[in-house]
């Protein structure tokens, strides 16, 4: 069981911009224990009050997201965030900031991704044929792989997107989210696209726009710290400009017999 | 040119200006070693890399603020040349300045 429930105002942002000259707050009444997460919360005003309420989620365990939201005006997952712990008998909540409102508490990331495009957010590499038909393996020093798996764990929530003062007021800027993603890649010693990359980071709304005040790194829920990324984005820039050391490296590539045949592509992906 | 490029100029030209900036601050002020830079060449050669310095922080200062209130992409690019051509502008008016203190004609 998990325990004694207790009664807590929600009051949630609503607005459909389809519909409404202008956004509202609607209060309901929820019975939550110690287990209760934001989600859970919102779902049980979906399910029992108002199936008008437009929520986005999908893992319910801080893996997918896409539940981030403005809870008590700070960034937060929504299953993350157990309405306890929040130590409040009001509960706020608002889609995130810096994003365009679809409905409620639904906001949208075309914007954030198509920047993310720019960055070329994947491994490039030139020998496409050993990507396609891999003969072995690409060898990784522990301290290579150390050099960029904070930053892989990031799980494009947004958030730190939303926290950023920067990416209020520049709506060109690429942002931490994004800036993060160039930066995994680039740190990858199994990438070579460091220059592909440069006209989207090293540009006028590029990295170099960070103030690094890390609101970011304060919201992210998996400690990925974007502001560093950013930072170490910068580090690797001028080293280009100024001594001409590109960040790209070359992994070497351990062979393998045991791995060997085509790699099938399902039906219809050709 | 870059981004990356302008910024590093930034960084340096921040550093040069607190050399340049110390040592016009000593020539006019410590008797000895002071006046000693204040009647060579040193004094007006430091005036000049502090201007140049200074122009530069300056306007890219300038240039990374509007562009950060002005957003769009041919807006930072009308940004900087503009803020170019007045940096140009008042450089060669800050260098008639010294040329008329320094060297001054008839
Ligand atoms: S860096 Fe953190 S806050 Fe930003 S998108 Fe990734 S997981 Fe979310
Ligand atoms: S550190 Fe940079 S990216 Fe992060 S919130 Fe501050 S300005 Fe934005
Ligand atoms: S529902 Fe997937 S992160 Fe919250």
């Amino acid at each position: 069981m998990a325990g004694k429930e207790v009664e807590v105002r929600f009051k949630v942002f609503r607005f459909n911009p389809k519909t409404d000259f202008a956004p509202r707050w609607q209060e309901y009444r929820v019975n939550v224990d110690r287990s209760t997460t934001v989600l859970d919360a919102l779902l049980k005003i979906k399910e029992e009050q108002d199936p008008t309420l437009a929520i986005r989620y999908s893992c319910r365990q801080a893996v997918c997201g896409s539940c981030g939201m403005m809870i008590n005006d700070k960034q937060m997952l929504a299953c993350f965030t157990r309405v306890l712990e929040l130590n409040s008998n009001v509960v706020k909540v608002a889609p995130l900031k810096n994003y365009r409102v679809i409905k409620d508490l639904v906001t949208d990331f075309g914007e954030v991704f198509q920047k993310e495009r720019q960055v070329k957010p994947y491994i490039i590499r030139h020998d496409v044929e050993e990507l396609l038909n891999p003969t072995g393996t690409y060898k990784q020093k522990e301290e290579e792989l150390l050099g960029y798996i904070q930053f892989a764990d990031c799980i494009e929530c947004g958030m730190c997107s939303s926290a950023c003062p920067v990416s209020a007021t520049d709506p060109l800027y690429l942002g931490p989210m994004v800036l993060n993603r160039a930066y995994r890649f680039i740190a990858d010693p199994r990438d070579l696209g460091f220059e592909q990359r440069l006209e989207a980071i090293d540009s006028e709304h590029g990295c170099w726009r960070c103030h690094f005040a890390a609101s970011c790194s304060a919201v992210c829920p998996k400690g990925v710290d974007p502001a560093k990324a950013i930072q170490l984005l910068r580090r690797a820039l001028v080293k280009r400009a100024v001594l001409g050391i590109s960040s790209s490296k070359v992994s070497e590539l351990i062979p393998m017999p045991h791995i060997k045949g085509k790699l099938e592509l399902p039906k219809g992906w050709q | 040119m870059r981004e990356s490029k302008r910024m590093f100029l930034h960084y340096v030209s921040g550093i040069i200006i607190l050399i340049t900036g110390f040592v016009h601050l000593v020539s006019n002020n410590v008797p000895g070693i002071g006046t000693a830079i204040h009647e060579s060449a040193l004094y007006p050669a430091n005036l000049i890399v502090l201007l140049s310095a200074l122009l530069y922080h300056m306007l890219n200062g300038v240039r990374v603020i509007l562009m950060e209130l002005i957003p769009g992409r041919c807006a930072a690019k009308a940004i900087t040349w503009i803020v170019f051509l007045v940096g140009i502008a008042l450089y060669i008016y800050g260098l008639q300045v010294f040329l008329n203190l320094f060297w001054p004609m008839g």
